[in-house]
């Protein structure tokens, strides 16, 4: 449950770090190379049953906002990769690319202090939204966030 | 009484700016329901009676004249991307001068026997980069690009550069090979070129590292 006194996210407003992350099927991604799409990276752990579900959530949502310039990548944050493996082979698979972060590099440099935590990149490749929980009502503001981002 | 105010209000507010009254005044609708154009052509009946007819000449109200102002948006952001390049450069120059300066660079050519996924870097047995390529970087880089892949400080003397690159080989196999050099660091920046070539004649290909005089 998100604290009240949580503070704001340190890179709301900034522009995003970039990164190179290994996918668990298919090629490399580099963030900086989606320039002018809409992001949405989601910090998750196969441990974690919250992240399951928005992962699913957000599957659907890229199904309906693909052709308006939507990426989405799901970064996995477990020690042991193979259970990220197994779950982007398993019945549960997403179509976007779940990407490693084996050193958690990427993870530290975002400073993921809750899972799942969502970001919403705009255009220009600035944070502009940040969801540090999953529910059904964040589900609804993630939806009103990204078709703000999407008409811009 | 309201709408002799706002009238008069916009009147002084035009009138402040004589090149906007002036582009306003052809247009000035022959009604009497737009109170800015009116206004603005300072003589609320006698001009407007002598404006050309018609309601779709009253539609067409020019906009005012912004070119000046983009114009003068562009050169400011031509300032700034000049700045930031200044600065880039004196960043560089500061960062790493010349006398202690390495450059790597990778470049890659026909690559059919090897697709290339990421490049490791040791200097002096020390990981000093391990870059990962995404499908776009190899394609600019088979169609002739040219990647500088490190850049750091190295002091006079001999060194150990190491590369180990990683990939898919013939056959869609996994694929992992080094190459070393030693090299001699004078005074004056040093460049060197990782090169990935395929060899026809063994059906693989090759790294080689070259050092540029």
């Amino acid at each position: 449950m998100m604290s009240l006194a949580q503070p704001a996210y340190f890179l709301l407003g900034h522009e995003a770090p970039d990164f190179a992350l290994r996918a668990v099927a298919g090629s490399n991604v580099r963030l900086s190379e989606h320039r002018g799409d809409v992001v949405v990276l989601s910090f998750w752990s196969s441990r974690c049953s919250p992240c399951r579900a928005q992962l699913a959530a957000l599957d659907k949502s890229l199904a309906t906002y693909r052709s308006a310039g939507l990426q989405m990548y799901g970064i996995n944050v477990d020690d042991d990769q193979t259970r990220a493996i197994e779950f982007a082979h398993g019945g549960q698979a997403v179509t976007f690319a779940l990407l490693l972060d084996p050193q958690k590099e990427v993870s530290r440099r975002y400073q993921v202090d809750n899972l799942p935590m969502t970001l919403l990149i705009d255009r220009n490749g600035i944070v502009r939204y940040v969801l540090r929980d999953y529910s059904a009502k964040s589900d609804d503001q993630y939806l009103r966030q990204l078709r703000t981002l999407l008409n811009e | 009484m309201a709408c002799g105010l706002a009238v008069a209000v916009l009147g002084l507010s035009s009138g402040a700016n004589p090149a906007f009254a002036q582009k306003t005044a052809p247009g000035a609708n022959a009604t009497t329901a737009s109170p800015p154009a009116a206004a603005a052509s300072g003589s609320p009946a006698g001009d407007a009676a002598a404006s050309p007819p018609g309601g779709e000449a009253a539609a067409e109200t020019p906009a005012p004249d912004t070119r000046g102002l983009d114009q003068e948006v562009q050169g400011l952001k031509k300032d700034v991307v000049d700045l930031n390049r200044d600065l880039f450069v004196l960043e560089e120059e500061l960062l790493f001068p010349a006398n202690t300066q390495v450059a790597v660079f990778l470049s890659m050519d026909v690559g059919d026997f090897f697709a290339l996924d990421s490049v490791q870097l040791k200097i002096d047995q020390k990981e000093v980069i391990n870059y990962l390529y995404t499908p776009r970087e190899v394609e600019a880089l088979l169609r002739g690009g040219v990647h500088r892949l490190y850049l750091g400080n190295l002091k006079v003397g001999k060194h150990e550069l190491v590369a180990f690159f990683s990939g898919k080989g013939p056959n869609d196999r996994d694929y992992k090979r080094g190459a070393s050099l030693t090299f001699e660091k004078g005074i004056g920046a040093k460049y060197l070129e990782l090169k990935i070539n395929d060899r026809q004649r063994k059906q693989q290909p090759e790294f080689e590292i070259k050092d540029w005089e």
